[in-house]
Formats: structure tokens, C-alpha cells, sequence
């Protein structure tokens, strides 16, 4: 059968057959009534109120839980309402039901083949005249493409079939067509209804590949967990700490636990926010720059903060660190072709003798980086580039935050003001921080407001 | 001809199969009986019968190098209906088996599901046969034996249908079917006599016997203005 074992990847179909099975008990099963049509009595319908109770009484159950479950066995296909057959709901009173045929239970039909679903389709469409509706017609269309090679096939077959029904007498062949068509309601939706048959991703099962447990896989495990001894560690309080250092100090940081001034652009549709902290700006916000005493990766990973920090390196002659990190950064992740260019460049300005922005590298470093360099590539100075950042980052960073300059930026950085509430929330003008400048002469808060937000006011602007 | 004996023996192969399929539909449910399974027994091997010769046929007249290309047309379009029909008719028959083990008719007896079916389906055998009646001659615990004859069965039908793959070449897709969509309304028999689906309290219109009514009608209606007219000349 198609699709592999239903019962198996779906194990709640098996339980729900299940209990409509021990509802068939003559005994203790549900109580079943006829129903009666204008000449024909049918028999075995039984009530929503009637499954309810069963079902409370069987399983002892609160009264919901049954209605759940009842609603469960009914969306399955497994009891179709015979009013309203598309309506697959369990309704806990009179509301008349009858019990699904085993063959059209889901696991042994599942899944629905498309030239079942022509036939079906096919034999409605002979039954209604040609008067086929809605996703039935749209589906009707796309199978007659889809598989029109079988088509003789399907129409021989659906006319067949409506011949051989026609040998039973009246009660039975209207039940025959109700279970049919819940099959197909169950299995195709129609547009809205959420498929019940639905399953998320497949789940590899437990039994992949079962292990050899043999001399070769002993020997797998005892490299691997020797390897693990060595592996190092972290004590939990030590890093449980720097977790919550960290925590507290980027908390005022983070847009979401203290808010984002001067508005969240995602939110007011106001891009301030970003125009203001943005690579290149001349008076970076006071965050910004508090960022940078964090540590020296943040400094460095800022193109504003490198900038800055670079100046101060000038004044302190010790620009060549930088430039000689920034350029192994280059080689690092720079094109292939040009790494061996850019090697020698970099020993031709840095590293060679008497160069002209000559880097202090210990001797061991020195010497391995030379070797290194008979056979470049991009990583060869990964040992010297570390050596400079190691030093920079406990000699000159240190300096940089307690200089003047680093305190100068602090008091001329930026906090921008919280953009004005609109009295009028569903007017179509967005909200600014600042007024257009055409309106008004200054903005609400000193210069450097209007400094910094002069760029976005042209653009924001009515 | 060839051609004609081949159509005919593929439609009452189609006719045998919609009946097996029409019969499967009850196992396990409230008209699930011994009568039942042995009538499933005869559909099946009367399909299967069919089977065989439709197949020996339409190998044959693939098989005949001077067929000229309308003719082969119309045979792989027959050889194409002729595998659909025989997936179809191994699909029922497997679940005809699952649910014959599910629902055994012997002890130990599991409940059959109510599903509301009550009635026999002797006519639907009787159809697929083309016989006129069919004869009940099972005794209790048919079903045990027949379990094993399915199982066989199925493994043959599975064989026929490699077999057809493996010595006759005809690329499905390129067949080209005659019967286009919406074709099953152009054959006016049946089409409306079918009864509606609903189980709301209304019954489909059949022409026949409402006209029949009517007529009746029609006839009683005259009957009492002539009576009228004499009543009224004789007063």
C-alpha cells in the first residue's frame, strides 16, 4: 500500500479505532436508533448525546473531555453527522450520527490516491449533471490534467460504479454515498478547512541504523572521550558571573529591555534611530560610545570608535599596531588572488628591517612568522596579528579610556530625545524627534540635537 | 476483430472490478457476512479470469510488428486502462485482505462496525458475473480458508502487473485518451435515475415513475370531468 504503514506513523488513528470498536459492542456499546426517511428506515444512527455519555461513562471522563474526544473521532472521519455532513463537529445533543465503513478509515486508504479522487469526482459530476462546484470543479480540472492518459479509465469507472450501486436497494446506497463523501471531505478539505491528515516533518523513527558495537566502535568511543579530558573548562561560577556582568552591563543597551531612543524605527516607521548611530556620523550617541569601554573587541568592531582610537594612537606614535592589524585583517579576509601581494606588502611596511612603520613582535614570533612566510597564506600572520592586538588591547586601550579624548567624546555624545507622542495616533504624518526646520528656527534640546538630526530633518519634513 | 474483443473483455473486467471495489466497501461493517466473503471470492477470481485473457489479447496485438500506427493508438490506450484497471483491482484486493483479518468472521467474533448497510449485495456479484442470480453455496468458516487463497491471489495479480511492465513498452504519458472532461455526461443512461445523495428527507427525482403519476393523474382527472358533464346533461 502507498505511503508506508499509516497505523505506524500516525498512532493515534489506531487508538481511535480503537474505541470505535468497543463502541460497536452489542452489549456495552453506544445505543443505536433508526432513522426513518420517507419510505426507508436506516438503521444504527446514534446520537451526539449518546457518544457523549458512552464516553464519559467508559472512560470516566469529565463531560468535556468526552465532547473533545467525540469531536476528534468525528473530524477523523470515523462518525459523520448526517445532517450537515460538511459540518465535522460533535454536537452533544440529538444531533443524528452514523459510523464510518472500515474500509474508508484512514489507515487503510491512506493516503487518498489521486484516481480515486477523478473517480469520485467523475461519478459526482454524473450524478449533479455537470453541475460541479467550487474546489470540487477546480480539482476536477487540474486531476483531468494531471492523469489525463487514465482518463478513459476514470470515466469507465465511475460509471461502473454507479451501475453496480444501483443493485442495492435505496437505505443502503444513500449510506454508501454519505460514507464516501465524508472520506473525501476528511481527505480533501475543502478551501478553509485546516487538514486534519496533516503532519508536521517526518520524524526519523528509533530504528536508523542500528550499531555495531564491534572492535571499531569501542575504539571510536575511547579516542572520543579522551579527547573530551582534554577539552578545557570553565568553573560554573566563573562564567555564571561573567554571564551576568555581561547581562547587566549591555541592559540599558538593548533596545528591548530599555526601549530605543528616539523611537523604535520598526515600530514608528521613523528612522532616526538609525540615521543617528550610523557608521559614519559625526557625534556619535552617548550609548555608542559608552559601548567602547566594554572592551576592546567592541571598540575595534565600531568603524567610529576605530576611527577615534587611531587618532590616539597618533598622538602616542603607536599608530602602527592599528594599521598593521587592520591590514592582517585585510589579508585575512581578503580575495585568494591577492594574498601573495598582499603578504609582501605587509613585510615590506611592517615587518622587514629599517621598514617604514616597523611593529614590535617578540623574537619567537618573529622568527615563526618569517618561516611562515617562504609559503604565504592568508593565515601566516595570524600569530604576529594577535601578539600586536594583545598588546594594544593591555597597553594602549587601557590609555585610550582614561585620555582626555575618550572623555571629550563622552560629554559631547548624543542622547536623543524621545519623539513627541501624536495627540491624534491615526494621523498619516509619522512622528519626529525634532520639527522641520522650514516650521520652526531651533529643535527642543541644544545643538547637538539638531547637529545630529539636521541630515533626516530635509527628509522629514512635510 | 481483434480490437472489438479486446474492448469488450476490458469492460467486463472494468465492470468485475467497480463491482469487487463496490463489495469491499462492507467488510467489517453491519452487512459483513459469510455470503458476503464468498461473494467477494467470486468477483475476485472472475476478475482475475478477465485479467489473464485481457492481458494475452492486448500482449498479442502489441506484440504484431505490422500494427499500423492508429491501431497501436488504440491498443496502448486499452493497454493503459488495462494496468489502471489491474492497480486498482490489486489495491482493493489488499485491503480487502487487512480488512478481512480485522474483522474475522469466525471466533473469536470482534464486533463489526454499524455502519447502517444492512442489505445483501447479491446483485452487485451477480453483475460482476453477468450472471442473472447468484447461489449461496458457503458453508460456515468460509473465511478462514479463503484468507489463504487471497494471499495467493494477491501475489499473482502482483506478478501479472511486473510481468506487463517488464515485456510490453508503452510509455503512459504519451497515450492520449479519447474521452475528454466532463464525457461522462454525454451518456444519458443513468445519469439521472441514480437517486440523490442526501440523507435529507427528499427523494431524487425519477422521471419514470412521475410520469407515471402524472398520467394516472392526468386519467382520473378526465374520468371525473366527463363524469361532471354527463351528470350535469342527464340533470
Amino acid at each position: 500500500m502507498a505511503g508506508g504503514r499509516p497505523g505506524a506513523q500516525m498512532p493515534h488513528l489506531s487508538k481511535m479505532e480503537r474505541v470505535v470498536v468497543s463502541m460497536q459492542d452489542p452489549d456495552q456499546g453506544v445505543e443505536m436508533r433508526n432513522q426513518r426517511l420517507r419510505i426507508t428506515v436506516i438503521p444504527h444512527t446514534v446520537a451526539g448525546s449518546d457518544v457523549v455519555d458512552w464516553l464519559v461513562q467508559k472512560y470516566c471522563i469529565s463531560e468535556e473531555e468526552a465532547l473533545h474526544l467525540g469531536t476528534l473521532l468525528v473530524l477523523h472521519g470515523y462518525l459523520y453527522p448526517l445532517r450537515r455532513p460538511r459540518s465535522l463537529v460533535l454536537r452533544p445533543d440529538d444531533t443524528p450520527y452514523r459510523f464510518q465503513t472500515p474500509y474508508f478509515w484512514t489507515s487503510t486508504l491512506w493516503p487518498a490516491a489521486e484516481l480515486d479522487y477523478a473517480i469520485y469526482l467523475t461519478k459526482k459530476n454524473i450524478r449533479k449533471q455537470g453541475a460541479l462546484v467550487g474546489h470540487e470543479k477546480e480539482h476536477y480540472d487540474q486531476l483531468h490534467r494531471k492523469i489525463s492518459h487514465t482518463w478513459d479509465l476514470v470515466v469507465m469507472q465511475a460509471r461502473e460504479q454507479l451501475r453496480a450501486a444501483k443493485q442495492r436497494r435505496k437505505g443502503d446506497r444513500l449510506v454508501i454515498a454519505c460514507q464516501e463523501q465524508t472520506y473525501w471531505l476528511v481527505n480533501r478539505p475543502p478551501p478553509g478547512v485546516p487538514s486534519v491528515l496533516e503532519q508536521g516533518p517526518e520524524r526519523s523513527s528509533c530504528t536508523a541504523g542500528r550499531v555495531q558495537m564491534n572492535t571499531e566502535f569501542y575504539k571510536r568511543e575511547m579516542e572520543r572521550y579522551r579527547k573530551a579530558l582534554t577539552r578545557a573548562r570553565v568553573k560554573s561560577s566563573v562564567c555564571l558571573e561573567a554571564y551576568l556582568k555581561f547581562s547587566s552591563q549591555h541592559a540599558p543597551h538593548d533596545p528591548i529591555m530599555s526601549g530605543c531612543l528616539p523611537s523604535n524605527p520598526w515600530v514608528t516607521d521613523d528612522d532616526t534611530y538609525w540615521t543617528m548611530n550610523a557608521p559614519s556620523v559625526t557625534v556619535p550617541t552617548k550609548l555608542r560610545v559608552e559601548r567602547w569601554g566594554f572592551s576592546f573587541q567592541e571598540l575595534l568592531e565600531d568603524p567610529l570608535g576605530r576611527a577615534h582610537f587611531m587618532d590616539f594612537l597618533r598622538t602616542e606614535f603607536s599608530a602602527e599596531n592599528l594599521s598593521f592589524w587592520e591590514a592582517c585583517e585585510e589579508l585575512r579576509h581578503g580575495g585568494q588572488a591577492q594574498v601573495h601581494a598582499m603578504v609582501d606588502a605587509v613585510y615590506q611596511q611592517f615587518l622587514a628591517p629599517g621598514a617604514a612603520c616597523w611593529v614590535n613582535i617578540d623574537s619567537r614570533t618573529m622568527e615563526r612568522t618569517l618561516e611562515g612566510l617562504q609559503q604565504p597564506h592568508r593565515y601566516v600572520l595570524d600569530d604576529a596579528q594577535l601578539h600586536i592586538y594583545m598588546l594594544m588591547k593591555k597597553d594602549s586601550y587601557s590609555r585610550f579610556l582614561k585620555s582626555a579624548a575618550y572623555k571629550d567624546l563622552l560629554a559631547q555624545a548624543v542622547i536623543p530625545p524621545e519623539a513627541k507622542r501624536r495627540v491624534f495616533p491615526f494621523m498619516r504624518k509619522l512622528p519626529h524627534s525634532s520639527p522641520s526646520p522650514a516650521l520652526l528656527p531651533a529643535s527642543t534640546s541644544g545643538e547637538p540635537v539638531a547637529a545630529a538630526s539636521g541630515p533626516e530633518c530635509g527628509d522629514g519634513g512635510t | 476483430m481483434a480490437r472489438e474483443e479486446c474492448k469488450a473483455l476490458l469492460d467486463a473486467l472494468n465492470k468485475a472490478i467497480a463491482c469487487y471495489h463496490h463489495l469491499v466497501l462492507t467488510v467489517g461493517g453491519s452487512a459483513d457476512s459469510q455470503n458476503l466473503r464468498e461473494e467477494l471470492q467470486k468477483t475476485r477470481q472472475k476478475a482475475q479470469e478477465l485479467a489473464v485473457a485481457t492481458r494475452a489479447q492486448l500482449t498479442a496485438a502489441l506484440r504484431d510488428r505490422g500494427l499500423g500506427a492508429e491501431e497501436r493508438a488504440e491498443f496502448e490506450r486499452l493497454w493503459v486502462a488495462f494496468s489502471g484497471c489491474l492497480d486498482l483491482l490489486e489495491a482493493d484486493m489488499r485491503r480487502a485482505l487487512a480488512l478481512s483479518t480485522a474483522f474475522p468472521l469466525h471466533a473469536p467474533r470482534r464486533p463489526l462496525v454499524r455502519t447502517g448497510v444492512a442489505g445483501g449485495a447479491a446483485g452487485v456479484a451477480a453483475r460482476a458475473l453477468s450472471a442473472r442470480s447468484l447461489r449461496h453455496e458457503a458453508e460456515g468458516d468460509f473465511d478462514v480458508d479463503d484468507l489463504r487463497e487471497q494471499e495467493c491471489e494477491i501475489l499473482q495479480v502482483s506478478e501479472m502487473i511486473h510481468d506487463m511492465e517488464m515485456k510490453v513498452n508503452v510509455p503512459r504519458w504519451t497515450v492520449q485518451a479519447r474521452q475528454t472532461a466532463g464525457a461522462e455526461l454525454l451518456s444519458s443512461a443513468g445519469a439521472c435515475s441514480v437517486g440523490a445523495v442526501s440523507v435529507q428527507e427528499r427523494t431524487g427525482p425519477c422521471d419514470p415513475s412521475k410520469a407515471l403519476a402524472a398520467t394516472v393523474f392526468s386519467a382520473v382527472l378526465l374520468a371525473a370531468v366527463a363524469l361532471a358533464v354527463c351528470v350535469a346533461k342527464l340533470s
